[in-house]
């Protein structure tokens, strides 16, 4: 049918389009999404998942690199001769899609969808099964499956269900219209894995760090790192350190330990080569220019020298060497021999980017090559021939893929699983049974299941275990900064913070805790890939950057095969011969030859024409980075890649007038003019294709954001997140902990295409509100505003919180099935009667649709045991009741009754749906769309609001001090677009950088408003809606949409004279939730102090506080001897009401007493004469609780109790 | 009708009317207790259960089920 029908319409302008949604909303399209911008800013999540499933992807690449395990048998003390190989390998991974487990029989639909998931709080997964295959000595293979458990799988990636689904697919599948996928639900919450920034792959970087020195005795500031990056993702850090002699030692990290080796071993373990070739593969032949550089070539000569001590000559000997170091770190099996083991060693640790399978010695020649480039590029560092490169800059970094990182772990646990845990099964098997060698039949029938039953192959909780914590558990570190912080919730407040978390890059919780604000700077490198607005103030000011809205990210290598042959064609020498004054030619970190500083720009422009152009076979997304040569500037060269996790972002190549594609590394050398009347001929090879490319999704959201001050963009771009929006239509499907709604949402009169491109009319996120700009009644000082009553009364900013409340029985139960149940929904036999006055119904749960107050029941149960019949049966009689304790009314929206996927499982979880309807209140946050934010401070009633000459009256009034500090002009471009929008019927393009200095926006809107009949300037004269007189000044009214802000006061206040205390000091408990106080500090103190207003601070201080009356002893000054009497014929209830001081008291000895005075009774039937001397005093609390601390250290207070 | 065969119209839901649902209990194990309606989450079809009744549709084999809305007259005071 889609195919006769049009195909769906992508193409959207600034305009309302009302009757294309509303079709596009009530037939939602069979064919595609009608918003691909939308598919497209989150396709690196699901395209980066797809890679590690898809055939040839990531885990089979990883299995290669994993590569066979050998184990032994026999006894481990003795050496390997006569013992059995047991050779195992993993052949593939198979994931499957989520399904209902087999043991579930009651239904033909077996698909698990993502909405079932959401609503029954579980993980959306899908099985993983991995072929192993073994063999034992030379034997043949043996296959055999097994389980790994059940792994989160990606919304919307090929191991999903929704993959390609249609809009209207989605829809009956119970998704969103427009659901973009990217995030995995984990126990029913959306969470994302964040994007990283880390170090751009297989670029050796030179890097001037202080605290390289602080490595050890010898250790300079400078080195030279690589972070070189296997076909499977997984990257190894090589680093050179420069050492104070001239020297250089090659530092790598593995399992979390770091290792230290002669560069020179490594030169040699690589290739066989000899002094003379790595002297002139550093320095040049003799006779080039180089030779002469004494600082060069007398380094060269040390490092030369100073490995002769090892005595290591020739490769074999080398690699053996390292072989026999690295034996254990490597855990290879003990019959393979050093060389191999050196061989090994270079294979996995050594630039593994330039072949970490099957080494050929033409890739060892490659890595020779590298090696010594990063000496040389070491060399003119610390020579000050170049610059540092800078981390901190965008030009050298690349994004780390969620679904890269997903890749990742799933490697590791795979190599741990064949590696390390099946070794300690085995280990324990041969001790326990040691006649049963690995050639015998009962290993072979046990190996498959008995044995690898014993491993952890539960591979799949691994992961769901990283997904619901962001908690990385790993034997490596993945060559990763951090342990946590890798997967957050993918809020779904409004559909504008959802986005966001997409588009969203970290730095790292590392750089959160350093000291130094170089990591958060705002680098000119970062045009166009990071925007530059849209990031939070405060802590993660700089860290948290989101991509600009054109910024895409590589999540494939692009086949750039042809492009060694064409540079050598181009006049590129391969061989190393002649080096002098040439500069290098290389691709993805791998060395393609020199040329001369002439020829490399010749080269780098050719490229890129043909790589627009589309011509001999170079892709357009190359990134091709030409680096001149300069004074002490950038090593120079062509650096090309190809690799993915690249940023690239388009812009237009003049020389062809077609879409080009630059990535980081090689903009800060290209001259991009910005807009089409900047371009300088000659110099301009490029034009951006809009300046509002640089911003993100949410900062174009911002209109006529160039006219405001900076600072105020970025708090818009914050409070967009916050505001209560539509966070979807699919919310009956979803069970959210919170959710905020907008009820009277509307689409803004004043926006950006790109509002319309990114289908934001299907979140409304505010309202249009007529606002004047006057200071009237006093009740908007401070940023307060005055809502008209009767706007609020319409609707204006109503909004709902939706909260799910999960009641789960079996918690902490192993199974959810019948006999495991301890606790059932419902009454106890002979309560039932009781629910009906509680409001819930015969089945224990509430009736949907009801109101519940503070302290009403919300659902109830019972303890139940399992009858011989099956039935349950009660136990105590007991009805428990789960209540309702917020303060705030709400409302039964759903009852959901939860099953187990067995579907044999009787009820054990409900969740119940409250709404929590908010109609603004006078102290809820409302915000415009240029960082103005305010609060309502009155619900003006309209008959005393100012009214204009038309009749209108504004629906929000704001203070015009709101203005001239913070220089929100955007604010008032858009009250004179709204309200020519408004009088006109017209959607207002708000795109910024529309207007220059010719054409003024003030001018465009003014003449629209003249046409309109209304004063060019957007002031109209307005009169007193109290006395009916004309105010004295015109006022500016316009039309601006305004967003209401999630913080609420409901959520907030925090009131108290008396209430909850703590026990051990009688001082009010902290905390809002618990009806607690607010503490006065050190400072309030002074400052009622200095105001004289004593009275106030021991009403707050004490009589609110651990105000006691306490008894003490007048004469000995002590509070813990005084004690109360007894005595036989006191009131049983009173007491004496006599209180003694025990220590002042003489205990009678004997019968009878001297006869002094009064004698008591302690209680303990001792008797006392004296101790009379006491009285009740007012202290504080803790003066007590103090008094007694410092007793119990052997200290006394004494206070001197005076009559005051 | 004759007064002696009326019976009064009883409110409350905990009575045992004789004829509605109560037949064709569907249960699968024969859970106890009132059975209530309920709504399957995929098919929409109505279902009545019984306490210890396992969770699913009966006609789809759906595991979310959602509780009807109430018949009971809800009122709250208009402010």
């Amino acid at each position: 049918m889609s195919s006769k029908r049009k195909p769906t319409n992508t193409k959207w302008s600034h305009e309302f389009d009302t009757l294309r949604r509303e079709n596009l909303f009530k037939n939602p399209p069979q064919d595609h999404s009608a918003y691909p911008l939308l598919v497209q800013a989150i396709s690196p999540h699901i395209e980066s998942f797809n890679e590690v499933f898809r055939e040839g992807g990531l885990v089979t690449k990883a299995i290669r690199d994993i590569g066979t395990k050998y184990y032994l048998d026999g006894d481990e003390r003795t050496g390997p001769a006569g013992k059995n190989v047991l050779s195992i390998r993993v052949k593939d991974v198979v994931v499957q899609k989520a399904m209902l487990p087999p043991s579930n029989k009651f239904t033909t639909k077996r698909h698990i969808f993502p909405a079932e998931c959401r609503e029954r709080h579980v993980t959306y997964r899908g099985r993983m099964e991995a072929n192993l295959q073994y063999k034992v000595n030379n034997g043949d293979w043996h296959s055999f499956t097994r389980d790994l458990g059940q792994i989160p799988i990606m919304l919307m990636s090929n191991k999903c269900h929704l993959e390609k689904n249609s809009p209207d697919l989605l829809v009956q599948r119970h998704e969103e219209a427009e659901e973009l996928g990217g995030f995995f639900v984990v126990n029913g919450i959306e969470k994302i894995i964040r994007l990283l920034i880390v170090n751009r792959r297989n670029f050796p970087m030179g890097i001037l760090r202080p605290s390289f020195k602080g490595r050890g005795a010898a250790f300079t500031q400078y080195g030279i790192l690589i972070r070189s990056v296997r076909p499977d993702e997984t990257s190894q850090t090589n680093v050179i350190h420069y050492l104070e002699d001239g020297n250089c030692t090659f530092r790598f990290s593995w399992r979390k330990n770091e290792y230290l080796i002669p560069v020179m071993m490594i030169l040699k373990a690589l290739v066989d080569t000899n002094d003379r070739a790595i002297f002139e593969g550093l320095v040049g032949l003799p006779g080039s220019k180089a030779t002469k550089n004494s600082f060069l070539t007398d380094r060269v000569e040390l490092l030369l020298r100073s490995y002769k001590h090892y005595g290591l000559y020739t490769k074999r000997k080398t690699r053996a060497f390292l072989g026999k170091k690295f034996r254990i770190q490597l855990g290879v099996p003990d019959t393979m021999s050093n060389y191999d083991c050196g061989t090994e060693f270079l294979r996995k640790i050594v630039l593994v980017h330039l072949g970490n399978v099957d080494v050929t010695e033409a890739q060892d020649n490659d890595k020779f090559k590298m090696l010594l480039f990063m000496i040389s590029k070491l060399y003119a560092l610390v020579g000050g021939d170049c610059c540092g490169d800078n981390p901190d800059a965008v030009q050298n970094q690349e994004i780390l893929l969620g679904g890269f990182l997903y890749g990742m772990i799933l490697k590791e646990r795979l190599e741990d699983w064949l590696g390390t845990n099946l070794r300690l099964v085995l280990r324990d098997y041969l001790r326990k049974t040691p006649g049963n060698n690995f050639a015998t039949q009962e290993f072979a029938k046990q190996l498959p299941v008995r044995l690898m039953g014993r491993t952890n192959e539960n591979i799949g909780q691994a992961l769901e275990y990283f997904m619901s914590t962001g908690n990385l558990v790993s034997p490596t570190g993945l060559d990763l900064q951090q342990v946590s912080g890798f997967t957050v919730v993918a809020e779904k407040i409004n559909f504008l913070r959802f986005i966001s978390h997409f588009r969203m890059v970290h730095r790292g919780s590392f750089f959160a805790q350093l000291k130094t604000t170089t990591v958060r700077k705002l680098l000119p490198e970062s045009w166009g890939f990071l925007c530059p607005v849209h990031t939070p103030d405060g802590s993660p000011c700089g860290l948290l950057n989101h991509l600009s809205h054109k910024c895409k990210i590589m999540t494939k290598s692009v086949n750039a095969s042809a492009v060694p042959q064409l540079v050598v064609d181009l006049g590129v020498v391969t061989g190393s011969s002649d080096i002098d004054e040439a500069v290098i030619v290389t691709l993805d970190g791998k060395v393609l030859g020199w040329c001369t500083p002439k020829q490399s720009l010749l080269i780098a422009d050719t490229l890129r024409y043909w790589k627009v152009e589309g011509s001999h076979n170079v892709p357009k997304e190359l990134e091709i980075c030409y680096v001149p040569r300069s004074q002490g500037g950038q090593y120079p060269g062509i650096y090309m890649s190809s690799s993915p996790s690249r940023m690239i972002r388009p812009v237009k190549y003049l020389a062809l007038d077609k879409e080009d594609f630059v990535g980081p590394q090689e903009q800060p050398f290209m001259s991009i003019a910005v807009i089409e009347p900047e371009i300088v001929s000659g110099e301009s090879t490029h034009v951006e294709f809009d300046p509002t490319n640089i911003l993100s999704i949410l900062a174009n959201m911002t209109p006529f954001s160039d006219f405001n001050q900076s600072p105020r963009n970025m708090y818009q771009c914050q409070m967009g997140k916050q505001s209560m929006g539509t966070p979807g239509t699919a919310t009956r499907y979803r069970s959210d902990n919170k959710t905020y709604r907008l009820q009277t949402g509307q689409t803004p009169i004043v926006r950006a295409p790109l509002h319309n491109d990114y289908g934001f009319d299907n979140f409304p996120n505010g309202m249009n509100a007529v606002v004047a700009v006057i200071s009237y009644t006093g009740y908007d000082m401070d940023d307060a505003m005055i809502i008209n009553k009767s706007a609020h009364e319409r609707g204006f900013g109503h909004g709902t919180i939706y909260k799910t409340k999960k009641i789960d029985l079996s918690e902490g139960q192993r199974s959810r099935s019948i006999t495991y149940m301890k606790k059932a929904f419902g009454f106890a036999p002979g309560d039932e009667a009781k629910g009906r006055q509680g409001g819930i119904d015969e089945d224990g749960l509430p009736f949907v649709g009801r109101l519940v107050q503070d302290g009403d029941i919300l659902c109830c149960w019972h303890t139940v045991y399992v009858d011989a019949s099956g039935a349950l049966k009660n136990r105590d009689g007991v009805t428990h009741y789960e209540k309702y304790k917020d303060g705030e009314t709400a409302f039964i929206e759903e009852v959901r009754l939860i099953g187990g996927e067995n579907g044999s499982d009787p009820l054990s979880m409900i969740s119940i749906k409250l709404r929590v309807p908010r109609s603004p209140v006078i102290g809820d946050k409302f915000s415009s769309r240029h960082g103005q934010k305010g609060v309502a401070s009155q619900k003006w009633p309209m008959i005393d609001m100012p009214f204009s000459e038309s009749g209108m009256q504004p629906d929000v009034i704001i203070n015009p001090h709101a203005f001239p500090s913070r220089m929100t002009i955007g604010m008032f471009v858009e009250s004179l677009a709204g309200k020519a929008g408004a009088l006109h019927g017209l959607a207002q393009d708000s795109t910024p950088f529309r207007f220059d200095e010719e054409n003024t926006a003030g001018d465009y809107f003014g003449h629209q408003l003249m046409k309109a009949g209304y004063n060019y300037y957007g002031n109209e004269p307005m009169y007193s809606g109290i006395t009916g007189e004309e105010l004295h000044a015109d006022i500016y009214v316009g039309l601006v949409y305004y967003q209401r802000l999630r913080h609420m006061v409901n959520d907030k206040f925090q009131v108290r004279t008396t209430g909850p205390i703590t026990k051990l000091t009688g001082q009010p408990i902290k905390g809002r939730k618990g009806g607690g106080g607010i503490r006065v500090g050190e400072m309030e103190r002074d400052s009622l102090l200095a105001h004289g207003t004593a009275f106030l601070l021991q009403d707050r201080l004490l009589n609110c506080s651990d105000y006691q009356k306490s008894w003490i002893c007048k004469s000995c000054g002590t509070f813990i001897s005084t004690q109360p009497t007894v005595s036989a014929y006191a009131n049983r209830r009173k007491g004496t009401g006599k209180v003694r001081c025990r220590q002042c008291a003489r205990k009678i000895e004997g019968a009878l007493g001297s006869g002094t005075g009064e004698t008591w009774d302690d209680g303990h039937g001792q008797r006392w004469v004296g101790g009379e001397d006491t009285t009740i005093v007012a202290v504080p609390g803790v003066l007590k609780y103090l008094d007694v601390e410092l007793a119990a250290m052997g200290i006394k207070l004494k206070y001197n109790v005076g009559t005051a | 009708m004759s007064r002696e065969t009326y019976e009064a119209p009883n409110t409350g839901s905990g009575s045992r009317a004789p004829a509605l649902g109560r037949g064709n209990a569907e249960s699968a194990l024969g859970g106890e207790g009132p059975a209530t309606q309920y709504k399957c989450g995929d098919c929409n079809a109505q279902m009545k259960l019984k306490r210890g009744d396992p969770i699913r549709c009966l006609d789809c084999g759906h595991r979310v089920l959602y509780k009807e809305r109430t018949k009971r007259m809800v009122q709250f005071e208009a402010r």
